[in-house]
């Protein structure tokens, strides 16, 4: 029989409330909480259930994610489940955070479920299927339900249905299919018309993503007495990555002095975006972080001054949501310093 | 205007003595017929196959498809292309059913060429899978274009269109089967019950993209990169007065056959004076450069106000750099108060995860979507090759390639294939037959 590994929180993992959402991960040779479920749901044994507080997971991710690999090495299992997480915003994340882990760790399929309006849909969904979950605790059994005939299927190694008929989130992949009812093109674009004429609702078979506009920044209004700041996607680091950015689809950004710097140099800077051929960056990094043309125009007083530092993440794969995220994080920097104007190089 | 298409259907087809058609049964005299191809001097070799659903085989590299047909007044049946420029789209046409001219090239194909499969798991990748098919196999001496990815291969296609001609003309002094009657008035005559209904124009954006001439879609003889978007009567279309080209890759393409039949216009003509009034077609193009992509959209959305347009529908006959014709069009017909629906294909990757056009635009809020471009397809050998298979790996076909370093060549030593979907022949059947949509994963 195949084997199944089941995450809960603190909560669901029955030690306790938010009290105990800091308690570091645990792992039990049994069926805690939903597990149990799973065991009646799942074509698998459920051997053991990971406990971890959300407070830890999402204060020490490296830590807590690290900690249950290291649990996990060794032992036998085909697919990994977390939650369901229902409505729980950190919740959702943990289960996000440790599914991608596990599935890129140990190659098993990874399985979760969330509320649509949680932050874990957006930041882990084309990375696991997520099933479509319910906003309270009471829809456990539908939720498990719903995981588990994906879970079933994947154990099985039988094709996973596409996201509307499991109930999964969109992966963001988009493949050809035959509908069963073979209805042409030609009929269901008079269908589609018919509604759109007469102001009924229609399915279109292409969504197009809103477009999230951001509008252009008004001018700098005296360039001579202005602070930039130097902001890029384009992955330059200090030579060790300090801050682990990802190579890509990064959640990571980090910000390096450069106040003593004229130059970024070769070997002490570089890149780590895997977007694109790294090897006139690695050369020279101000290509894409300017920092020796930026320090050359202050000197020749072009502009007020540069800010101290510059700004690093990938932008390859990236959510817009993470991006997002990411530079509401950096934002508060720039008006301490009272900067004026950002800098902002993509690759 | 008043068509009449006095149908035929064919059962089966077979070589015999003389060309005829007796209950169902086409029969063909092989050597007359490919004696009326070879008096194309530019044809070097040629020979005729039959070729019906069920059978083992897959023809490689196809460059047309084309429905015999036989006007019974003696006007040619592609007027302007294969014989006079006449008016098309009024008066009796007859149609061999269930039927189409195929033309393949004996050794050469090129990117805009395709593949079909007779049965097995690749008959369900295009339309003429399921047909009754004549085979031409043929070669030219076309020398200047022999090792060019792009190809006019205009002997081929052209043998293709006066075949389908040749072999309709069995019809001629026959009773048909049944006949469909495409009968459409002047558009600001239809009477208060028809008008009264939300009024439809139907935008045909045709493969126009090569400046030079002999490669695009032909409108009675006029190459469509040169014209601007103009009004054209849906019984045109339906009887011979556009002529598929021979650019863009296979599966996004529209053949004759595809014209001669077009299922969305049938699909409008169908709701006329029901649900809406169909005001008629507005022919467009796809070329390559911003303005004249401009042009095109401008002139659309102008033609569809003038004649008061509640509704459009847009297919384009293409992906890629058209995709920004299809959105922009939709665009400009929405901003004119013209609520519009867009037909097209996609191009995903072969992952699935690229971005679906080219162009997008939250305006485009009504598409049907008939398949992903470069969608993997496997396909075991096949008893029978007519052509060369070869081709499919070495002439630069659009979903095929002469080696990858994780899938290998197209074609294997065994004769079983690996491709994109963009090589199935005219597979993507935008035009309307498709049976294919995108789904989510």
């Amino acid at each position: 029989m195949k084997k199944a590994v089941i995450y809960v929180n603190q909560f669901f993992g029955q030690i306790g409330g938010e009290e105990q959402a800091g308690i570091v991960p645990q792992i039990h040779e049994a069926q805690i909480g939903p597990a149990m479920q799973f065991a009646k749901e799942l074509d698998a044994e459920v051997t053991h259930t990971i406990i971890c507080g959300d407070n830890y997971m999402s204060s020490n991710t490296e830590e807590a994610v690290g900690t249950i690999l290291s649990m996990l090495e060794g032992k036998d299992f085909d697919i990994f489940l977390a939650g369901p997480a229902f409505q729980a915003g950190r919740y959702t994340v943990a289960c996000g955070t440790i599914c991608k882990a596990v599935k890129e760790k140990f190659g098993v399929p990874a399985v979760t479920s969330m509320n649509s309006e949680t932050p874990g849909v957006d930041m882990f969904k084309k990375d696991i299927y997520i099933l479509k979950g319910g906003n309270i605790a009471s829809k456990m059994r539908k939720d498990i339900k719903a995981m588990a005939k994906v879970a079933n299927k994947l154990l099985k190694g039988e094709p996973v249905g596409c996201a509307d008929e499991e109930g999964y989130f969109a992966r963001g992949i988009r493949r050809q299919a035959w509908r069963p009812d073979g209805k042409p093109a030609s009929e269901r674009m008079v269908e589609m018309l018919l509604k759109k004429l007469n102001g009924e609702a229609f399915k279109t078979e292409l969504p197009i993503p809103k477009r999230d506009m951001v509008p252009i920044a008004l001018a700098v209004r005296d360039l001579k007495r202005a602070k930039i700041a130097l902001v890029n996607t384009g992955g330059i680091v200090p030579a060790g990555n300090p801050d682990r950015i990802q190579s890509a689809s990064a959640t990571r950004w980090g910000r390096y002095d450069i106040s003593d710097i004229q130059a970024l140099k070769g070997g002490e800077y570089k890149t780590i975006h895997a977007g694109f051929d790294p090897a006139a960056a690695d050369a020279d990094p101000n290509v894409i972080t300017p920092v020796d043309a930026l320090k050359a125009l202050e000197r020749e007083g072009v502009y007020g001054s540069l800010h101290p530092y510059f700004y690093t993440t990938v932008g390859t794969g990236t959510t817009e949501a993470e991006a997002q995220r990411m530079a509401k994080e950096m934002v508060p920097y720039f008006q301490e310093d009272h900067v004026d104007g950002v800098i902002m190089v993509s690759t | 205007m008043r068509l009449e298409i006095g149908n035929f259907y064919v059962k089966d087809i077979v070589f015999g003595r003389e060309l005829s058609l007796k209950d169902g049964t086409l029969t063909i005299n092989k050597e007359e017929a490919l004696k009326f191809v070879c008096e194309d001097d530019r044809i070097t070799e040629a020979e005729l196959y039959i070729a019906k659903p069920g059978d083992r085989i897959r023809l490689c590299p196809v460059k047309e498809a084309v429905e015999p047909r036989i006007r019974p007044d003696g006007r040619s049946i592609f007027p302007g292309y294969t014989g006079k420029l006449k008016e098309a789209g009024e008066g009796i046409t007859y149609a061999l059913k269930n039927c189409s001219v195929l033309v393949v090239g004996r050794h050469r194909g090129g990117f805009q060429d395709g593949v079909i499969d007779m049965s097995g798991e690749g008959q369900k990748y295009t339309y003429f899978g399921k047909l009754n098919n004549i085979v031409l196999v043929a070669d030219t001496n076309e020398e200047f274009e022999k090792n060019e990815q792009q190809k006019k291969n205009d002997a081929l296609r052209r043998a293709g269109h006066r075949l389908a001609e040749f072999i309709g003309a069995c019809a001629k002094k026959l009773i048909p089967d049944d006949t469909e009657v495409f009968d459409l008035g002047a558009m600001t005559k239809r009477g208060e019950k028809i008008e009264k209904l939300p009024s439809v124009v139907y935008v045909m954006q045709l493969q126009s993209q090569m400046e030079e001439i002999g490669y695009n879609d032909l409108v009675y003889g006029w190459d469509m990169n040169h014209v601007v978007p103009t009004a054209m009567h849906p019984n045109e279309i339906l009887d011979g007065a556009i002529v598929s080209g021979s650019f863009m890759p296979a599966s996004s393409k529209w053949s004759t056959y595809d014209f001669q039949n077009c299922p969305n216009l049938k699909a409008l003509y169908r709701e006329h004076g029901k649900t809406i009034n169909f005001l008629g077609v507005i022919m467009s193009n796809l070329n390559a450069a911003l303005e004249q992509k401009e042009r095109s959209a401008l002139f659309v959305a102008q033609i569809a106000k003038s004649f008061g347009a509640d509704g459009a529908v847009v297919a384009e006959e293409g992906y890629g750099n058209p995709d920004a014709d299809f959105a922009g069009c939709i665009a400009a017909l929405e901003d004119a108060g013209v609520k519009t629906v867009g037909v097209t294909n996609e191009c995903t990757g072969r992952d699935g995860q690229s971005q679906p056009l080219v162009t997008l635009d939250e305006k485009c809020d009504a598409i049907v979507s008939c398949g992903n471009v470069s969608q993997l397809i496997e396909l075991p050998p096949m008893e029978t090759v007519l052509g060369e298979l070869q081709a499919l790996a070495r002439d630069g076909l659009s979903g095929g390639w002469a080696d990858d370093e994780i899938l290998g060549p197209s074609v294997r030593t065994d004769g079983s294939v690996i491709m994109e979907n963009n090589s199935m022949f005219c597979g993507d059947q935008v035009c309307g037959w498709s049976p294919k949509t995108m789904e989510e994963f």
